[in-house]
């Protein structure tokens, strides 16, 4: 056995690296065989010739023999392999303007997918930079119900919840509370904010990182309640604003209201488990709580503001650990509705832990972003089977061409296997250098893509090793596509006919070229049909009525930064903020406010009288503002007024509701002058003075989301003054002069910042407005790729048709039945794909509706465009080549090649 | 399974060989002494008189996957006019794997016989 297995080792490797040798052995054997059989012939005294003759054919196919001696000698893989690479680059270098053609539109289409691929990867895919054991490391959420009984889920906690949980359950290593805020960095005029993780200790153990500098805070440091004022800087932070020095261990910052010594800096790319991108430092989220609030905070039961990590102990199942933690959340809450009894019962409000993935698009809260790049990925995976249908299609007419060659080098003994590999190294060849072409577009794309849809730091697409991979497999999947129906195709059919046959008439006509060409307009179909209504979906977004203008308003907030004026203070700082700002050369109207579309606003409880329980209505989102208010937001005002001046503190109170809200609550009645008690049953009675078109302040969509208003002066003071200001002309330039002049109002410390308002809602549209671009892009790449397609088809079996539509004319047809003839042709086929697609369409439509706003998935309108593009480029496409037939002088037609 | 075989519309008296039975033949033949291609071709021709159907072809891609297996070797040597001919000889694990393969042949035909022999 060992005998065998040393002879089958030395043989390969004499055959691997001996091979010329091998080879020439081979030929002086076989020769010497024939030359042999030939002797024995001619000893019977036939001619020279007629003996070789008889020898060959006693002999058999001498190639084939050859290759197959060269197969039982196992040599053959790596040697035919090499072979056949050879002679696939030959054939590609001869045809550069084929080679070219398929390379790009392979390359468009693998391009697209590693582009994609990266997105989703980063979204759905790949956990955190460094995370240790992803297996058992989990975001917390809890789901319970709201006060109306609607489900919801959170996973922002109270500090007490996290203490709680730590001390009482058994099935976890190590719990971590962290929170990622804006923050004021620097004093003075080198004031500036920045992303601040506020991070337990044990937050760093959950991941295998080092410091790029220093070290890490650790337990003793991040100690209940005060902590101690250390900071770790992120690595980029670092670098911009320290270049990177080694000396900066030591050196003070000041953070928001403390002054924090610098005792490491973070590895380079280090994210942690937030999703706003790499945090310009992390504090001890004691010593941030402790300077924020006091030192009772870990008693609060209302400060829900951070998020828990868990790192499941591996013995212990995610099952079983999920109802560990769901005891310790009813523990918990037990405690904080002994001390808040009207929140309500335990019972009613269906508390349970989950342990969800540390991405969060896994989890409870996926946003719609990951279902959109998810979509995107489907699409771009379309747009290379039509790139590969294409790219079959022409290798189909060329091996249709080449069927002499083929059918020569089969009788002359290659075996139909060894053709058919030669084949699919082709299209192999072919497809890894389209992969490399799709990298460096996708390296293109990829960083304009991520800019506009992940905040996440991008990294290379070239460099990263699953993108490659994934790239890789796209290549093999491609190679696979476009070379097994050529392969496949080899060398079917008779021989002697194909060899007799000319060059312009085969015995038979491909079947798979038409179905291809109605598979490619079958997914054109579709991915326009998606392009079209996510256009339409994003027009009517950004043609929505959010009840406010964007656009022209600016948004200033003033960060006290640990100032604490008294209230009166507070006050005259708003009023005076808001007078400034209305001084300004370009400033209309200026308001005060307490909430920020999509950015921040609350909600709060209602008492109406004759109304049961109106907080289980729905949510009742709570704004404050002066005079001008509604003026500043463009709001209009449908009935009664907006605040004025005589709304002053100690006048009657009154409020100004939304028209969703009155309609809500007051069906079919005038909502003037009826009475709301906000915030407790006891409060006194407010009056309803207008009612404002709605406003859209947290969700385009949100049903239950009602808002309503009330003068500033009847409320007491936000704890940091804010303000709009509508502008006329750019914003932008306004924004500098703005700032200047409220920063010298401001009082120690505190400092300004001015933000266009648009910054703080355009966000929420993200996710359509990508989705619509991709569409659109790949779309339209579809397009292109089938209208070429179909273009070269028809164009091709019109010339394959020269000689018969010679003869048709010759016959005495008229031009325009030729012409009908070679467009209905293409029209029919084109036309079998436009319905199937929008039957595929009309099916997947269901899964479509979530993610488009205002928008029938099954829109007509949409449906018949695509169609009349389609057959359009149908046309089109079948009517040169045709015009080009038709103007075929019949003689020479006839005289072709038959 | 020996069939005989229809060619063109005359029934010749060839045999297609069973599966497999090619290498036997050419380790017993190569077993005798020294031969090289063409000659075990020969030889097989006439001992079988000329009953077997073996393209001459077929013969080298076995004689190279008995040459891997180690069964057999070959050598350059010279034939008859000093003309370079590539010789095979039986090695020892080839004469055992002769040895083994005549034996189940003489099982196998022997069983078929019985069978064939009911009555």
């Amino acid at each position: 056995m060992l005998n065998r297995l040393f002879s089958e080792i030395r043989f390969r490797v004499r055959a691997l690296f001996r091979r010329d040798r091998l080879e020439q052995e081979l030929d002086t054997e076989l020769s010497f065989h024939l030359q042999k059989e030939a002797e024995k012939h001619m000893a019977t005294g036939v001619s020279p010739e007629e003996a070789r003759r008889r020898a060959r054919a006693a002999f058999g196919a001498v190639q084939g023999t050859k290759d197959d001696a060269r197969d039982a000698r196992g040599i053959s893989l790596i040697d035919s392999l090499a072979q056949d690479l050879k002679y696939a680059l030959r054939g590609l270098r001869k045809r550069p303007a084929f080679t070219m053609g398929v390379v790009l539109t392979l390359g468009l289409g693998i391009g697209a997918n590693a582009a994609m691929f990266g997105i989703v990867d980063r979204l759905l895919f790949r956990p955190p930079l460094g995370l240790k054991d992803p297996e058992t490391a989990h975001r917390v959420f809890q789901h319970g119900r709201t006060q109306d009984r609607r489900p919801r889920v959170l996973r922002n906690f109270a500090f007490r919840r996290y203490l709680d949980l730590q001390r009482t359950t058994r099935s976890f290593e190590s719990f971590a509370a962290f929170q990622t805020r804006t923050l004021a960095l620097g004093e003075g005029s080198d004031t500036h904010e920045a992303k601040v993780t506020l991070a337990s200790a044990s937050y760093f153990q959950f991941f295998d990182v080092r410091p790029a500098l220093g070290r890490f805070y650790g337990p003793a440091e991040d100690s209940v309640p005060a902590g101690s004022p250390v900071v770790v800087l992120g690595h980029d932070y670092w670098q911009a604003r320290y270049g990177g020095r080694s000396d900066i261990i030591g050196q003070q910052l000041r953070i928001d209201r403390g002054t924090f010594t610098i005792i490491g800096v973070a590895p380079n790319g280090f994210v942690g488990a937030g999703d706003q991108g790499v945090p310009a430092a992390f504090v001890p989220i004691t010593a941030y709580a402790h300077a924020a609030r006091g030192p009772g905070y870990p008693a609060l039961h209302t400060w829900t503001w951070m998020e828990m990590l868990a790192r499941r102990k591996p013995e212990i199942s995610e099952a079983a650990a999920n109802q560990d933690l769901t005891s310790a959340f009813l523990a918990s809450w037990r405690e904080t509705i002994a001390a808040n009894p009207n929140w309500g019962k335990l019972e009613d409000m269906g508390i349970r832990g989950e342990l969800a993935p540390m991405l969060l698009a896994r989890g409870p809260h996926a946003g719609r972003d990951a279902k959109v790049a998810t979509w995107v990925l489907g699409v771009a995976a379309i747009v290379l089977l039509i790139a590969c249908a294409n790219v079959a299609n022409l290798f189909l007419s060329r091996a249709f061409a080449r069927r002499r060659e083929f059918a020569m080098r089969l009788a002359l003994g290659v075996t139909r296997a060894r053709l058919a590999r030669q084949l699919l190294t082709e299209s192999l060849v072919l497809a890894l250098i389209g992969g490399a072409v799709g990298l460096v577009i996708a390296q293109w794309g990829a960083a304009a893509l991520r800019a506009a849809f992940l905040d996440a730091a991008a990294s290379a697409v070239i460099v990263d090793p699953r993108t490659l991979l994934f790239t890789a497999l796209a290549v093999m999947v491609t190679a696979l596509l476009t070379g097994i129906v050529p392969a496949l195709q080899t060398g079917r059919g008779n021989l002697n006919l194909t060899l007799k046959g000319g060059a312009n008439e085969g015995p038979h006509r491909s079947r798979a070229r038409p179905l291809l060409l109605v598979f490619q307009a079958t997914l054109s179909v579709v991915l326009l049909i998606g392009a079209g209504l996510f256009v339409r979906s994003l027009s009517h977004v950004k043609n929505y009525r959010l009840g406010y203008d964007v656009a022209p308003v600016l948004y200033a907030s003033a960060n006290p930064r640990g100032y604490r004026p008294s209230e009166a203070e507070q006050r005259s700082l708003a009023e005076a903020m808001l007078e400034t700002a209305k001084r300004i050369p370009g400033v209309q109207y200026a308001t005060l406010t307490i909430s920020v579309p999509f950015w921040s606003n609350e909600g709060t409880g209602l008492w109406v009288p004759g109304i049961d329980s109106v907080t289980r209505r729905g949510n009742f989102l709570f704004n404050t503002g002066s005079p001008d208010y509604f003026k500043t937001l463009g709001t209009r005002i449908l009935k009664g007024r907006a605040f004025d001046e005589r709304d002053r503190a100690g006048a009657a109170p009154v409020l100004v509701v939304g028209e969703r809200m009155a309609e809500a609550l007051w069906p079919g009645q005038d909502a003037l002058s009826k009475c709301v008690r906000i915030g407790a049953d006891t409060a006194p009675c407010s009056q309803v003075i207008g009612v404002a078109e709605e406003m859209r302040l947290r969700s385009l969509t949100g049903e239950r989301e009602y808002s309503f208003f009330v003068p500033s002066a009847q409320h007491t003071a936000p704890p940091v003054p804010e303000i709009f200001v509508r502008v006329t002309g750019d914003p932008e330039r306004l924004i500098e002069p703005l700032r200047r002049e409220l920063q010298k109002l401001m009082p120690g410390p505190a400092y300004v910042n001015v933000v266009p308002l648009s910054e703080l809602v355009d966000p929420s549209l993200k996710a359509w407005k990508f989705g619509t671009t991709m569409f659109v892009a790949f779309g339209g790449l579809a397009l292109l790729l089938a209208a070429i397609g179909l273009y070269s088809m028809i164009a091709y079996d019109v010339t394959q048709r020269t000689r018969e539509l010679g003869v048709r004319i010759a016959l005495g047809s008229s031009v325009s039945r030729v012409l009908g003839l070679i467009v209905s042709s293409g029209l029919r086929l084109v036309g079998a794909g436009v319905v199937l697609g929008v039957l595929l369409a009309l099916w997947g439509a269901k899964w479509m509706e979530g993610l488009l706003f205002q928008q029938t998935p099954r829109d007509p309108v949409i449906y018949g465009v695509v169609a009349g593009i389609l057959l359009l480029v149908a046309v089109v496409a079948a009517v040169l080549p045709a015009l080009r037939a038709t103007r075929i002088d019949p003689n020479s037609a006839l005289r072709l090649d038959g | 399974m020996l069939l005989s075989k229809r060619k063109g519309n005359a029934v010749t008296d060839y045999l297609d060989l069973p599966q497999g039975t090619l290498d036997l033949l050419i380790l017993k033949a190569v077993s005798l002494r020294p031969m090289h291609g063409w000659a075990i071709s020969e030889r097989l021709h006439d001992v079988t008189r000329a009953t077997l159907q073996i393209p001459q072809g077929s013969l080298y891609p076995a004689l190279h996957r008995l040459e891997r297996r180690g069964w057999i070797r070959a050598e350059w040597g010279s034939s008859d006019n000093n003309r370079k001919a590539k010789f095979y000889e039986l090695t020892p694990s080839g004469k055992k794997q002769l040895a083994a393969d005549t034996k189940a042949w003489a099982r196998l035909t022997n069983a078929v016989g019985l069978v064939l022999d009911m009555s």
